[in-house]
């Protein structure tokens, strides 16, 4: 059973005769024509029970677009419908519909409420109900049961139930890096000598022989074909394809930590790292995949959150999407020696191995450090760290004492995070770290960079 | 140049009627889920009257019958009702003066609330009266003027002869009770005289063929001082020589004898006068509904449209908090050495990196390429960046706006 406000209303008027009788005869009496009220009302209530609620909702979304959720709400009681119906989605999906423009529901003090829809139907009529979602984090976001409350023809008092109706979204990462993939592929077809400006293409594997031209590298003649034909001939090069790249996601504790982000404009402001890492593995991703490399993404603390391998063309990153939606970071040490173990039985022969992760001193120097000779051995391998903006300004504080003193805090940090990072290097791995909206391209041009000396 | 489609792929949709539930199980299941806290709250409720029942009645009012304190006089009249006197306990005065009759005894202990009408009133009750430690207008009332209050009179050391022939006196021999009282007619017998003076700490006389007895000090009524000299030979004597013993503890608002609600003279404190008595007759009636409209609106807002909805969500705290604490504590241990140390460290390292010179670079190396890169004076560059440490916050603060400055100047040559 439910009251409106219009008992407390008529609760309330009953103050006159009591007022005017101050006698207990009359408080009973008024008492009972409350109940009396509120008992028809919910008798002649139609039964929230004989609601049929169909929802259709999207499987998946990207973060930040904005959706819908549609619900059919069908009379089948014998009686006229008049009700609220509540379509309940999980704080980070709600929104609120203003004039064509939703709004993030970000607050929790100031619920969304327009969740609610007043309905009035005829037996047998049905309705339809659009409620306005817009995903603000990452990850499969359950819907709630829809809730019913009819009320009675005098909307004095009602009834109400739950309907366990299914609904689930899948809010696929927001890949923002992607607006750096144009520019990389570009510097990738210059490479590939496919480029409008002629530039001798870069790389290892042989291409092709031609004539030579003023301004060729003198070392690239192929002397033999020379003295076979009367010209001068050259080699040309051009980068490997069919390399194995394997992108290891870090969901161990480090990653699980929330860092300052740099507002870009995202929906997703004030994430973990473990969100810079996704978003730094789909531009990766997307890039060596054009590139004509094989991309296996892992995702990895002390067992495999997430596995992607064997796609690639225009189904690599809708996978990758879909693998990573659903990880979260965890608050467990990361188990290094697993994953070397796991990258070492994936890829056999040379691949590069992009680890994404943090360069936490005391978490790399038990963790990575003992076993990172294992994977340089054979790989080449890049340690991408999410640097925290909060500690990069922390460090540039100078207008009081204590900022001084927590800049000197960060500037000990960072030493000691660039001693972990030389210590990586002396083992053979690159390593970078970068601030979240800047490791994706940073790490593609690493990717690049590798791949014109040759290395993967 | 498109990039792979990761937009919706498809929909979900499912059908539901109704929740599944009967009338029958939604009250199992509810009754299931309170019985619990009912249970609970009835062991507690029981509990509660259980001990309201056993608790003994007990009262902290000052020569109350029911006080087990020192300052209580609950010894007196379980002693006296095992005597056979029959002890009625009464807070105001009209109920005292109703109370009295023929065969009855008046017991006034200190009433520092009593005013002079209710102690006119008082004066008027049937039997005997026996007030303790009285005030002057009740004393003046009860004896019609024949005692009177001397409050000059200091306590005794020793225990005094009673010198007179009053039978509690008597029984009661030796005693320190404080005099205080002056006794002025023939009719009136003083116990207990002050060796040299006028003084009395017992004063009897017959009024009306009543007895009225004043005793100067109340400690013979206390639970504490009862067992002292002859006070409980004084108490039984005086207070259990009738059948009926009306003990008067007059309650703070006790408004007898002070005609209704209107304050009986100039310059008395308005006490009698309740804010109730302001207030229209209709006001209890409404205030009490209104706390039943309460209970309505609770019951209106109580009830939440469908179940809360939970999300796990990240961690609340950010990493950078980490830092902050560690800024913290070098401010609160004041160690500059290490905070300036850490300054200079990081701002020679991006120096060097930026110079291009290995890690390994010695301090002399880095010295000389920033005086080549910036043309400062060596010196002044060694002693920024490899100096003794600041002397105070003051001095931290300008090292570390200098390396910034110093930063700024260097360029890749």
């Amino acid at each position: 059973m439910v009251l409106t406000w219009r008992a407390v209303v008529l609760a309330a008027v009953g103050a006159v005769p009591v007022a005017l009788w101050p006698v207990p005869g009359v408080v009973l009496v008024w008492l009972l024509v409350v109940a009396a009220v509120c008992a028809l009302d919910v008798a002649l209530a139609a039964s929230p029970r004989q609601v049929t609620v169909q929802r259709t909702v999207p499987t998946s979304v990207r973060l930040g677009t904005p959706v819908d959720s549609r619900l059919v709400v069908t009379n089948a009681a014998g009686r006229r419908l008049r009700a609220v119906v509540r379509d309940a989605w999980p704080p980070s999906l709600a929104a609120r519909d203003d004039s064509g423009s939703r709004q993030t529901h970000t607050d929790p003090s100031r619920p969304v409420r327009d969740a609610r829809h007043p309905v009035d139907l005829a037996p047998g009529d049905s309705v339809r109900l659009r409620t306005p979602l817009l995903p603000t984090r990452r990850g499969d976001r359950y819907a709630g049961p829809v809730t019913v409350r009819t009320l009675g023809p005098l909307r004095v008092a009602g009834r109400q139930a739950a309907i366990p109706v299914g609904g689930r979204v899948r809010v696929l990462p927001e890949f923002t890096s992607r607006r750096h993939l144009p520019s990389r592929l570009a510097r990738l077809r210059e490479m590939d000598g496919r480029a409008a400006v002629q530039v001798r293409g870069e790389g290892t594997e042989f291409d092709s022989l031609r004539e030579y031209v003023v301004g060729d590298d003198v070392r690239s003649i192929d002397w033999r074909a020379t003295a076979r034909g009367g010209d001068v001939v050259v080699r040309t090069w051009r980068p490997e394809r069919d390399r194995r790249v394997v992108v290891v996601l870090d969901t161990g504790r480090t990653s699980a930590a929330r860092i300052g982000t740099v507002d870009d404009g995202s929906v997703n402001v004030g994430g973990t790292r473990f969100e810079a890492s996704v978003e730094a593995a789909l531009l990766l991703g997307a890039l060596a995949d054009r590139a004509g490399d094989r991309v296996q993404v892992l995702a990895y603390d002390r067992t495999v959150r997430a596995r992607v391998a064997g796609a690639s063309g225009p189904r690599l990153l809708p996978a990758m999407a879909d693998a990573l939606a659903a990880v979260e970071p965890v608050l467990l040490e990361t188990d290094w020696t697993g994953l070397v173990g796991q990258v070492r039985a994936r890829v056999s022969q040379r691949s590069l191995v992009v680890l994404l992760t943090s360069l936490d001193p005391a978490a790399v120097e038990t963790g990575l450090l003992p076993v990172v000779d294992r994977l340089t051995g054979t790989h080449q391998v890049v340690v991408a760290a999410v640097a925290d903006a909060d500690v990069t300004t922390l460090a540039a504080g100078r207008d009081t004492v204590e900022e001084v003193y927590d800049a000197a805090a960060a500037s000990r940090g960072d030493l000691d995070r660039s001693a972990v990072a030389a210590v990586l290097r002396q083992h053979g791995a690159e390593v970078l770290e970068a601030l979240p909206d800047q490791l994706a391209p940073r790490l593609a041009d690493t990717y690049l960079a590798l791949k014109a000396a040759g290395r993967l | 140049m498109t990039v792979p489609a990761t937009e919706t792929t498809g929909t979900w949709t499912s059908t539901a009627t109704g929740d599944g539930s009967t009338l029958g199980s939604r009250t199992r299941r509810r009754w299931r889920r309170v019985r619990w806290t009912l249970l609970v709250l009835l062991s507690l409720a029981a509990l509660v009257a259980v001990l309201a029942l056993l608790r003994p009645p007990t009262s902290t009012t000052p020569y109350d019958v029911e006080n087990t304190r020192d300052d209580g006089s609950r010894a007196l009249a379980q002693v006296l009702q095992q005597q056979g006197v029959s002890v009625v306990q009464v807070d105001r005065v009209d109920d005292a003066v109703a109370a009295a009759g023929p065969g009855t005894t008046v017991l006034v202990p200190p009433s520092p609330f009593l005013r002079p009408e209710q102690a006119e009133l008082l004066a008027t009750a049937a039997g005997d009266v026996v007030v303790a430690e009285a005030g002057r207008a009740l004393l003046e009332a009860v004896s019609g003027g024949t005692i009177a209050l001397d409050e000059q009179a200091s306590a005794p050391e020793a225990p005094r002869p009673a010198e007179c022939d009053a039978p509690a006196a008597v029984a009661a021999g030796p005693s320190r009770l404080a005099p205080g009282l002056l006794v002025a007619g023939d009719l009136v017998a003083g116990c207990w005289p002050v060796p040299d003076g006028r003084q009395v700490a017992l004063a009897t006389t017959v009024r009306d063929g009543r007895s009225v007895t004043a005793v100067a000090d109340a400690a013979f009524l206390r639970n504490g001082d009862v067992l002292t000299d002859g006070n409980a030979a004084l108490a039984l004597h005086l207070l259990g020589a009738q059948e009926r013993l009306v003990w008067l503890v007059q309650h703070p608002a006790d408004d007898s004898a002070l005609g209704g609600t209107s304050p009986s003279g100039p310059g008395a404190p308005g006490e009698g006068a309740g804010l109730l008595d302001l207030v229209p007759p209709w006001f209890a009636a409404v205030a009490w509904w209104a706390l039943l409209v309460a209970a309505v609106a609770a019951v209106w807002r109580a009830r939440r449209l469908g179940p809360l909805l939970v999300e796990d969500l990240p961690v609340v705290v950010p990493a950078a908090e980490a830092t902050r604490g560690r800024g913290r504590l070098y401010r609160r241990a004041r160690s500059r050495g290490h905070a300036a140390a850490a300054l200079r460290a990081a701002t020679a390292d991006r120096i060097a990196r930026r110079l291009g010179l290995p890690r390994s670079a010695g301090g002399d190396t880095v010295v000389a390429a920033v005086e080549r890169a910036t043309g400062r004076d060596p010196h002044d560059v060694s002693a920024l960046l490899y100096g003794s440490p600041p002397a105070d916050d003051v001095a931290l603060t300008e090292l570390a706006c200098r390396l910034d400055t110093l930063e700024s100047e260097v360029h890749r040559p």
